[in-house]
Order: C-alpha cells, then sequence, then structure tokens
C-alpha cells in the first residue's frame, strides 16, 4: 500500500512536470508582427456591434474594422481570434494575440497586468432594464432583488456589492433577455448603448431604463506588458482615430448613436 | 384412467407440463422504445410547426424564425462537424494509449501493473471538464522544437483534453474484456508452449476485440455528447456558435428554443444510430445459452 502511494506521489509530480510551461523571451512585438506579415487581434465575436459574426463566420463589426485600421497602418495582414471576457488577458500575456481590442474596460488593476495605451478609444456607461410595473426609482431599489448580467462583466460586482442586488449570471445576453421577460429577475444590467436600442422593440414596451447611467468608463485596447513601441504606435493610432472621426464614422456605420465620449474626444483632438 | 384417454385425444399442446410447450418469446418489453425513421419524420415536424407557431407571433420588421434559422444553418453544422471531428480524433488517441495503458494493467511487472493502474483510476475518476481544463491553461500555445515553432491551437488542446478519460476509460474497457476471458483459455495455450506474448496477440485479444466493441461504442457516444463542453473553454464549436449566433440576432428570446433544439436534433440523429448499433452487436455478441 505505502509503496503504491510512493508511486501516486511519483506520478502526480511528472503530471506536474508535463504541465509546467516555458516563457517565451520576446523580441519587439512590432518587429515581429512585420516579419511574420499577420497581426492577430484578439476580438469579441458575441457582442453586437462591436464584433460578431455575420452568416458565413466571419468575424465583423465596429471593433474588427478598428483592428483592419491598425493593420492597414502596419502594412500587414489581419488575423482576428475570438476572445471571451474571461480568457482575453491571458491569451494576450501568453503572446496568442499581439492586440487586444474586446470592449475591455479600462481599470486599475487591469493596467498590471497588460499595457493599455492612452488615449481610451471608446466609453460606456450601465444601466438596467426593468418592467415598468415595477417602478424602479433608484439603484438602491435592486437591494436584494435577483438581478440578470452576463458572465464576467465587471459591474455584476458593483451591483452586487454597492446595491446589494443578487446577480444571476448568464452566457449571453438572449438568455438575460429571456429570464428578464419570464420574471426570473427583477431588471437587467447590461451596456447602456444596448439597452436603448433594446428599448425601441415592440417586444420591450412594457420595459423601461429609469436608472441614471452609472460607471460611465473608458475602454481600452491593450498590448503585452513591456511593448513600449507598440504602446506608442498604438497611442498615435487611437488619436488619429479620434481627429478624423473614424470612431463617429463607425458608430454610424453599425447603427450605434454617436457616444457623448466619441464626440468629446473628436473635439479635443480636432 | 379417463383424464389419460382425453389428454391423448387432446392436440399436444394442451399439455399441462411445462416441459413439453413450445419455448415462449419473451413479450416486447413496452418500455423499451424502438425508433424508426418515422420519429425522425416526426421531430423534424415538431421543429417545423415550433417554427412557425414563432413565426407567428413575431413581428413582421424583423426576420422569421425560419429565415435565421437557415441563414445560419451552414455554419452551425460546419461547427458541428468540428465536433465530430474533436470527437473522433480524442477517440482515436485515447483508444490508442488506452490500449496500451490497459495491458499494462495486466503487465506481470509489478511497476508497471502499479503505475498505469494509477494512472487509469485517477482519470477515471476526474470529472472531465477539468480534466478539459487542465489541458486547456496548462499546456502552451505553441511549442518550439530545435527553432521551429509549432502551433498548438485549442482544439487540439481540446482533443488531448478530452482524450484523457477516453484513455482511462479505454484502458478499464481492455483489461476488463480481458480478465472476462475463461483462464482455460491461458492454460491451453500455456500447455501449446506459447509464449505470454503470443497468447495474448494470437489468442487472447482477438476474442477480446469483439467484446469489447459495445462498451467501446458507448463510450464513443458519451464522448460525443461531451465535445459540447469545450465550448467553456472557448474552442468554436456548435454551442460556442450559437451563443454567437444568438448575440448576432440581437440577442432575440424568440430564437433560443429553436436555435438550441436544432443543436439537440444534430447530436440526435448522430448519436442514436450509434446506440441502436450498439445494442445490435451487444446482442450478436452475446453468449447464447
Amino acid at each position: 500500500m505505502m509503496n503504491r502511494m510512493i508511486k501516486g506521489v511519483i506520478g502526480a509530480a511528472a503530471l506536474g512536470a508535463m504541465a509546467f510551461t516555458a516563457s517565451l523571451a520576446q523580441a519587439d512585438a512590432l518587429d515581429n508582427i512585420k516579419a511574420a506579415g499577420v497581426l492577430k487581434v484578439g476580438v469579441k465575436a458575441d457582442y453586437k456591434p462591436y464584433g460578431f459574426l455575420d452568416s458565413s463566420g466571419a468575424i465583423i463589426g465596429l471593433e474588427p474594422d478598428l483592428a483592419q485600421d491598425v493593420a492597414d497602418r502596419l502594412g500587414v495582414k489581419v488575423e482576428f481570434v475570438p476572445v471571451v471576457s474571461s480568457n482575453r488577458m491571458q491569451f494576450l500575456e501568453q503572446g496568442k494575440i499581439d492586440l487586444m481590442i474586446a470592449t475591455m474596460t479600462d481599470r486599475p488593476d487591469r493596467r498590471e497586468v497588460v499595457l493599455i495605451p492612452d488615449p481610451n478609444y471608446y466609453s460606456s456607461g450601465t444601466n438596467v432594464l426593468a418592467r415598468k410595473e415595477f417602478g424602479l426609482m433608484t439603484w438602491e431599489d435592486l437591494r436584494g432583488k435577483p438581478v440578470c448580467g452576463i458572465q464576467g462583466a465587471f459591474y455584476n460586482k458593483k451591483t452586487g456589492q454597492e446595491f446589494g442586488a443578487d446577480i444571476v449570471a448568464f452566457k449571453g445576453t438572449a438568455e438575460a433577455y429571456a429570464a428578464l421577460q419570464q420574471g426570473n429577475c427583477v431588471a437587467f444590467v447590461y451596456d447602456d448603448s444596448a439597452l436603448v436600442a433594446k428599448l425601441n422593440e415592440p417586444e420591450f414596451a412594457e420595459y423601461e431604463m429609469p436608472l441614471p447611467t452609472i460607471d460611465d468608463a473608458p475602454w481600452g485596447l491593450a498590448v503585452q506588458k513591456g511593448e513600449t513601441a507598440f504602446a506608442e504606435f498604438m497611442s498615435q493610432t487611437v488619436t488619429d482615430w479620434h481627429k478624423t472621426g473614424k470612431i463617429l464614422e463607425l458608430e454610424t456605420k453599425w447603427g450605434v448613436a454617436n457616444t457623448p465620449f466619441a464626440k468629446a474626444m473628436h473635439d479635443k483632438y480636432k | 384412467m379417463t383424464q389419460r384417454s382425453r389428454s391423448h385425444d387432446a392436440p399436444p399442446k394442451k399439455t399441462d407440463m411445462a416441459v413439453m410447450l413450445p419455448v415462449k418469446r419473451k413479450a416486447h418489453d413496452p418500455f423499451r422504445l424502438k425508433l424508426t425513421p418515422w420519429h425522425g419524420v416526426f421531430l423534424a415536424l415538431v421543429c417545423i410547426f415550433t417554427t412557425s407557431y414563432g413565426y407567428a407571433t413575431t413581428a413582421p420588421e424583423v426576420d422569421s424564425i425560419r429565415t435565421v434559422m437557415l441563414r445560419w444553418m451552414p455554419l452551425l453544422l460546419e461547427g458541428f462537424l468540428f465536433n465530430i471531428l474533436i470527437s473522433i480524433l480524442s477517440m482515436a488517441v485515447g483508444t490508442a494509449v488506452g490500449t496500451m495503458l490497459g495491458l499494462a494493467q495486466i503487465s506481470l511487472m509489478p511497476p508497471i501493473r502499479h503505475s498505469s493502474w494509477f494512472v487509469t483510476q485517477f482519470f477515471r475518476n476526474a470529472p472531465w471538464l477539468v480534466l478539459l481544463f487542465f489541458a486547456m491553461y496548462l499546456l502552451p500555445f505553441e511549442f518550439t522544437i530545435a527553432g521551429v515553432t509549432i502551433p498548438f491551437p485549442d482544439w487540439i488542446k481540446a482533443i488531448i483534453g478530452l482524450s484523457l478519460p477516453v484513455m482511462a476509460n479505454v484502458s478499464e474497457i481492455v483489461r476488463g474484456a480481458v480478465l472476462s476471458l475463461p483462464s482455460g483459455q491461458w492454460e491451453a495455450a500455456e500447455s501449446l508452449a506459447y509464449t505470454r506474448r503470443q497468447t495474448l496477440w494470437l489468442i487472447i485479444l482477438p476474442q477480446c476485440v469483439k467484446r469489447m466493441l459495445p462498451p467501446w461504442m458507448n463510450l464513443y457516444s458519451i464522448l460525443t455528447m461531451a465535445t459540447v463542453l469545450a465550448s467553456i473553454v472557448g474552442v468554436s464549436e456548435v454551442m460556442t456558435l450559437a451563443g454567437r449566433v444568438l448575440a448576432a440576432e440581437d440577442g432575440r428570446t424568440d430564437l433560443l428554443a429553436p436555435l438550441y433544439s436544432f443543436v439537440l436534433f444534430l447530436f440526435f440523429v448522430y448519436c442514436y444510430p450509434i446506440a441502436r448499433w450498439t445494442v445490435y452487436l451487444e446482442s450478436k455478441f452475446a453468449v447464447k445459452g
């Protein structure tokens, strides 16, 4: 028996060794990208209109368009890698993607892990969609009530901790909207721009967005930590996007009302 | 006396001695559902009916559910083919390694026997999803061997992650099949001066193959249905695509049921014939008498 246990320990150690991964020494990212001729960009594939699939399976949207622009400036081809909130920073750290433009809110703890060049390229706020008859007045009214959210969204935490709501997190928006309609939760906490669009649908005529938008937080694109030259290049690119009004133009192209943030940045850098 | 003569006159089947009666076939088990192609037609009709019901209740300016489903069907089918590819490759890898592991479990050398026993038990008693995460996040995304970089995409990692439990289960199937053979087979081979290896390859394993086939196919069926676990780790298989399709259609709630029903239907159409075939092989190889 003892013998068997010792073998067990050795076996476990061997497994651990198998799992061990060597880290790779990294040359300058810009040179690598140009040498490879491909810019690998992590984008969302389930977040309309910022990154979603067309019926052929290709990823399209506002952020893929921005990524395409970056690749054009570098004179390379673009390759989209679909990411989700829970793996986007790991992919960047591993070097699986060179650049991440994936609806990521710019927060200090994220800046510790990845390099987010300034200025920010976009911004969104948090709001809730609730049934009119519920008579929601303030965020505090959500205390102790079930509120639907999306897995991996940072505002779940805030709504849960600060306002005391019980967050029920779903995989996708369709599941969350269905849960809201079936009465599994009193409200759905999500990006304000998406919720405004939803209110126009006849199905949601009985719903409202009664609360003030909170957490109007900027979005950051990111490169690997330590890639200062690439970050510098991205800073110039984002500045240029604001200057030329590319963000406003893309918002119109993808059917989003021009956001105050994009307008303000355009005015600032004009 | 009178009784005796009467029994002579009566037709022979009227005897009260059970042993004289012809063997009665067992009545068909009413709980055993046997599907025919007509049931498939029925399922398809249900799908169409629910779809048209959905169509009747949606506003005219949005695409009907049928239009949406037709638009995304090629992509979803492509995703499903990917599931099948993952299942076949994990099964191949798992079977190859698992067979060796199973044979190692009946090795005469204690260290080999014990370590393979441990590996088998470890992977057989671990949740599949945990093994998948293990493979996903602990394996590198590319290997550099002698200056050549070999990419190691997610789906290959998923194949490795899923082949681990398959390996352990195949190992047990092989060990069980070998042990299930009567010991007389070994003794007879030994008396004919066969070596252990010859006995194994020429006598034992050929007899094991047909015993292993039904449980092995069962395992394949289970594995195929488990490939959707890969959606949790971001492989673009049919479940992941279904989620993305929902997002691309603006999170329309009326699409949830038809879309997931379609995915269910795909798996059913693929796995049910395998299950039937397994039952057929089981009855064919069952020891008669």
